[in-house]
């Protein structure tokens, strides 16, 4: 929608013709954890080729919080960090698909006068407040894949072993995750679970299965590539993924995650058949 | 006796801000046997240096044996206008290369050479390739790695809560007082160490690639609890910022663009940047297009593109073309890579694997592809190279107890820092100031919390909500980015500046009336209301140390004293809290250089 005139070294002027119009926001909104949801409604007035986006919006609405009836409301809570696609805080449902709500460009999704854009927190962690979610299960998951390499800080080991370019360029694309949170919200393995005490027993999702891609293919770090794939063994492991391929279809930083989970599949049955053997 | 309605946390050692320099310095606290907590605004992993984009300075000398760590020091001096901390500038040169080598020994994702090796690239500024780097997210590697190797030590994290002011006993830090933001109940955080590790100042202008953390806490924090804070003036402003649309103004378009050979042009499509060669540089600078595009092929025999002068100079020549009509529809200038196409077959495939985020963020965020258009451009503000005054050697603010590292501290870059160096200044002194922020929590222990300062802390956090509400804490926030965007900004002059100091005062006022309603469970106006003190405190800093400071000398532009001065050359500028409670500056000399770093300087010009 965006013209690129306005992007034209050729063309001085002011680009295409601003064209005014109203987007609604419909937003499921929450007061706090355990506490009933509710719909609001705000009218924003858009210009075509300002490139607002969802957060530049919910900042409108912010700073004038009155519903379409003319209710004064207090501002709609959201999370958000960098702005530009890099630290996936503000993950959101936007019109029934969870994404980034910074580089969800309103030319884009709602083009026309009247469209209506629907935010919708994630469902999939316990809501904080509106938009806002607790992702601290995420960090859980890491710890229990033992996402790191054992090396203690205490003295200087000097440098790190050769890695060749091509493992590097797997590795890579692992370490662009930034736990934002997408694939487990569009897997339909992956649920809603409140009480820590179950989440050794959920499915772990995507994201902590490519993390254990990332270290188990590091020199150092495949010293732990054992106690990572007991981690992805049993309930609530690799072999409960449903192949849904949701996970793939939704990340941001088109990370192969079905990939990792294949390649995961396989060496969790091969190291399960080693312990079989070796009887332990 | 505490106030029972406020929740201790109890640590050895407390560090403020989860970013590179708060989570390297909590794991070295950490891997030395004391309890860490680790108190931080947003998530675990979101801080700023998440966004960080070029790469780590350190001399490895992978792709070039001859530097080393006597260029590095000698480049950052030159790069600061003699200015620096030599102390923090020598101990960074010589351990730069192992605290990112030590990163790659906890799996960091490095770029590589063809055997295996770290690989090192070219930087503004740095004589040899150096900057360790993965694509153009390195920051991310570095936060997603350091956040991995601290989540297994059994580091406390206290994510998304505010700290609001350091607790003392006497003359000493023994604590902090801080709220969390979900629920907004109080917290105090007892420790016998408090690290700052807060980042930046960016928000305090308009147009800034900083994140919204970066309201100038940590400086605040530690000029109300007596520190000293020096070079409070120099503030580099990128030249190369996002300027449409508005959603996205500031965001950072990295130098690299211009490395892969980007040009600048104005609206009557110049290559402006040949205009106006500094005469320091100019045999340094490549004589036409053609010179300009061998050296960004790697041809050693040509020189540089003046796209990649020191940043301040760019900065200054953008605002000049848009100041005199020769501006882009949006008021920047136009950054064109796409032009490469006349230079190399497959140039849109060449330009996605070599600049891969700046590909997406175009594409993403401003429905702009960069193989084909042009982008429009502007001077953003990135980073403060003024901060906290701490001892070279540990750390230590002029505070006891209180340490910094990272962007909050001052030392390392003098009056412009080189990029590439704060990343290594994050894992340099953050390691440090891990190092012997533990080490004092050991010889000295806990302190003594009086409930008194903690229910001061609670009156003025909560004074907000006391009042009726006529001033909105945004609006306040707001008018304080425009001006200071606008008067102490890229040119700055003395009445600009005088008249700065009367609207912050005026502002001050202003923020004595904000009110804020509603409850105290996750609300954002009341956050911006607490931060809003912080800003004002930094925004009188800079005015004050920038109007000071009768000389132009890197990030500090004058344009009533356009020249660098002799006598300026020889001091640091330091802001104190007087007894009164207002700002006082005092000009403090710079120790004479020792003998054997000047021989280095000497051999390296």
């Amino acid at each position: 929608m965006v013209s690129p005139a306005s992007h034209n070294g050729s063309n001085n002027g002011s680009g295409a013709p601003a064209r005014s119009r109203t987007v609604r926001f419909r937003i499921q909104r929450c007061e706090g954890p355990a506490k009933p949801s509710r719909w609001e409604e705000f009218d924003v007035p858009v210009e075509a080729g300002a490139g607002a986006n969802v957060i530049s919006c919910l900042q409108l609405i912010a700073a004038n919080p009155v519903t379409v009836d003319g209710k004064r409301t207090t501002p709609v809570v959201w999370d958000s960090g960098c702005l530009e696609e890099v630290c996936g805080s503000c993950t959101m449902v936007i019109n029934g698909r969870v994404r980034q709500s910074c580089s969800c460009l309103i030319d884009n999704d709602a083009p026309n006068d009247g469209d209506v854009v629907t935010l919708q927190p994630m469902s999939k962690f316990p809501v904080v407040r509106d938009l806002w979610v607790d992702r601290a299960r995420m960090f859980d998951s890491l710890r229990k894949i033992k996402a790191w390499v054992p090396i203690d800080g205490l003295h200087d080991q000097g440098a790190g072993p050769r890695e060749r370019p091509k493992t590097q360029q797997t590795r890579y694309v692992h370490s662009t995750c930034m736990s934002c949170g997408c694939c487990l919200e569009a897997c339909p393995q992956y649920k809603l679970e409140e009480d820590p005490d179950d989440w050794d027993t959920a499915f772990i999702g995507a994201a902590a299965i490519g993390q254990v891609r990332l270290f188990n293919k590091h020199e150092t770090g495949a010293e732990l590539a054992g106690e990572r794939l007991d981690a992805l063994m049993g309930p609530g492991g690799v072999t409960d993924c449903g192949n849904a391929q949701n996970c793939v279809k939704v990340c941001p930083k088109e990370i192969p995650l079905t990939e990792a989970i294949a390649d995961m599949g396989r060496a969790v049955a091969l190291h399960g058949l080693k312990k079989f053997f070796r009887g332990k | 006796m505490a106030d029972p309605s406020h929740t201790i946390h109890e640590h050895d050692v407390i560090v403020i801000g989860a970013g590179g320099a708060g989570l390297r310095a909590a794991i070295e606290a950490s891997a030395s046997g004391v309890s860490v907590g680790l108190v931080c605004k947003s998530l675990l992993g979101k801080a700023h240096t998440v966004m960080a984009e070029g790469g780590v300075a350190a001399a490895i000398g992978n792709v070039d044996d001859r530097d080393g760590w006597q260029v590095h020091f000698a480049d950052t001096m030159r790069g600061g206008q003699y200015l620096n901390n030599w102390v923090m500038a020598e101990i960074h040169a010589k351990e730069a290369p192992a605290r990112v080598l030590e990163l790659e020994a906890w799996g960091a994702v490095f770029d590589r050479t063809k055997d295996g090796r770290v690989l090192q690239r070219n930087f503004g500024g740095h004589k040899y390739p150096r900057l360790a780097h993965v694509g153009d997210s390195t920051g991310l590697e570095m936060i997603r790695t350091l956040q991995d190797h601290g989540i297994h030590q059994g580091i406390e994290v206290y994510m998304e809560h505010t700290v609001t002011t350091l607790l003392k006993d006497g003359d000493r830090v023994v604590g902090a007082f801080g709220y969390d933001r979900e629920r907004g109940r109080f917290r105090i955080y007892k420790a016998a160490a408090v690290v700052l590790a807060t980042g930046g100042i960016g928000r305090a202008y308009k147009i800034t690639s900083n994140s919204w953390e970066y309201t100038g806490d940590g400086h605040a924090l530690a000029y109300n609890a007596g520190a000293d804070l020096v070079d409070m003036e120099f503030i580099q402003f990128h030249p190369t910022g996002m300027v449409w649309p508005p959603s996205v103004r500031g965001i950072l378009v990295t130098e690299g663009v211009r490395g892969e050979g980007g040009r600048l042009l104005n609206n009557k499509g110049e290559r402006f940047m040949f205009d106006d060669i500094p005469d320091l540089y100019k045999n340094q600078v490549a004589k036409d297009d053609e010179e300009g595009w061998r050296y960004v092929l790697g041809d050693k025999e040509a020189h540089r593109p003046p796209e990649l002068l020191t940043r301040d100079h760019v900065a200054r020549c953008i605002v000049r073309e848009v100041k005199e009509g020769r501006g882009s529809p949006h008021g920047g200038v136009f950054l064109d890579i796409a032009w490469i196409k006349e230079k190399m077959k497959n140039a849109p495939e060449h330009i996605k694997k070599k600049l891969p985020s700046m590909y997406e963020q175009f594409k993403e965020l401003a429905n702009v592809d960069i193989t084909t258009e042009p982008m429009e451009v502007g001077p953003t503000t990135h980073y403060v190279m003024g901060g906290v005054r701490v001892d070279g050697l540990t750390q230590m603010s002029t505070v006891p107890g209180l340490f910094a590292a990272g962007e909050v501290a001052a030392g390392l870059h003098g009056a412009n820092r080189l990029g590439g160096n704060s990343l290594s200044d994050l894992l340099v002194f953050g390691k440090l100031a891990g190092e012997h922020a533990a080490r004092w929590a050991k010889e000295h222990g806990q302190g003594h919390i009086d409930a008194e300062q903690a229910r001061d802390a609670e009156r003025e956090a909560l004074a907000p909500y006391e009042r009726d509400g006529a001033e909105n804490p945004y609006g306040v926030q707001s008018d304080l980015q425009e001006m200071m965007q606008e008067k102490v900004g890229i040119v700055r002059n003395e009445n600009d500046m005088a008249a700065a100091l009367d609207a912050i005062a005026a502002l001050k006022r202003r923020a004595d009336g904000v009110g804020v309603e509603g409850h105290r469970e996750y609300n954002p106006g009341w956050h911006t209301a607490l931060d809003l003190a912080n800003l004002l405190t930094v925004s009188e800093a800079v005015a004050r140390s920038a109007l000071d400071r009768r000389e132009s000398r890197g990030g500090h532009f004058r344009e009533d004293c356009p020249d660098k001065s002799d006598e300026f050359a020889k001091h640091n500028t330091v802001v104190r809290k007087g007894p009164d409670g207002s700002m006082q500056l005092r000009r403090e000399a710079i120790p004479p250089l020792r003998d054997d770093l000047k021989k280095v300087i000497e051999e390296q010009k």
